[in-house]
């Protein structure tokens, strides 16, 4: 039987969709129907990975977008 | 997160025929995110200046871009190296793989000899108008602890959990082994976890 604290090492594979043995997936399997804080462990790193993943992600400003295509369009000028 | 409209064939089509808007929306779209990536390594005026460099160069190999990868996994690896480049003018050569600095996993000490939770995880109110994880708060301390991850750590989390990439890209990127990989973004969220988990219960960052 795997302790708490390899599940909490090997809780990401999970999380990432990481593709496991038969054999790996069942030990990871049958430790998480025993011990619910390791269940409330991998519950809460999913929630956590998600939220950082589908944040917002802010746009950049419209000068800010004016400044890079300035810069472009300069050194091709340049380099032309 | 790559942007679904920014990576369909279509789009791509345009971009490489040299269609203007296609290309500032790309830059109103990814312009943050490259710079997340490069304030990982450099200073922010530096990493300004990276993600500059980094959109000429992109611009110029845009017609051979062949789509083997998305665009912001491409855009991205072209702003590390010009960081990187950065980085070695002034001296500094880059190194992401782990090193013991920083190695302790956030979370080792909430485990017994045994190896069975001595201080589990609190329950953390994920859903209701008070979710945790939505709390502003709890964003601001989200970035300041991200921020003061060591560089390989919050990277690796950055190209990760924050701009999606597969981890085929990040070893790629990072020039790291992907067990590597595995490691920093293991210790990275073991950080953000202990940071949430004590945030919920003092309502401190
Ligand atoms: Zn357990």
């Amino acid at each position: 039987m795997l302790k708490c604290q390899e599940v909490e090492l090997r809780a990401d594979a999970l999380v990432d969709g990481t593709p496991l043995s038969r054999r790996e997936r069942l030990s990871l399997n049958m430790h998480l129907l025993m011990c619910r804080h390791c269940r409330r462990y991998v519950r809460q790193l999913r929630a956590l990975t998600a939220h950082l993943r589908h944040r917002e992600s802010p746009t950049a400003h419209d000068d800010q977008v004016q400044a890079v295509l300035d810069c472009v369009h300069h050194s091709k000028q340049t380099t032309d | 997160m790559a942007n679904p409209d920014l990576e369909t064939p279509e789009f791509i089509e345009r971009l490489r025929a040299g269609d203007r808007a296609a290309f500032a929306l790309v830059v109103k779209h990814y312009h943050p995110r490259l710079l997340g990536a490069a304030r990982t390594m450099l200073q922010p005026a530096d990493a300004e200046e990276a993600v500059q460099d980094g959109w000429i160069a992109a611009h110029r190999a845009l017609p051979k871009f062949e789509g083997r990868s998305a665009l912001l996994t491409w855009l991205t690896r072209i702003v590390i190296n010009q960081a990187r480049m950065q980085l070695r003018k002034g001296g500094r050569e880059v190194q992401f793989d782990p090193t013991e600095e920083g190695a302790a996993d956030a979370l080792a000490h909430r485990f017994n000899a045994n190896g069975h939770w001595q201080e589990p995880p609190r329950a953390w109110a994920l859903s209701g108008p008070d979710a945790l994880l939505t709390r502003d708060e709890l964003q601001h301390c989200l970035e300041s602890h991200i921020t003061a991850m060591p560089d390989n750590q919050r990277l690796a989390l950055q190209l990760r959990d924050i701009q999606g990439l597969d981890f085929n890209d990040i070893c790629n990127i990072m020039d790291v082994s992907a067990s590597n990989v595995r490691v920093l973004v293991h210790r990275a969220r073991a950080r953000l976890f202990e940071m949430v988990d004590r945030f919920q219960e003092t309502g401190e960052c």
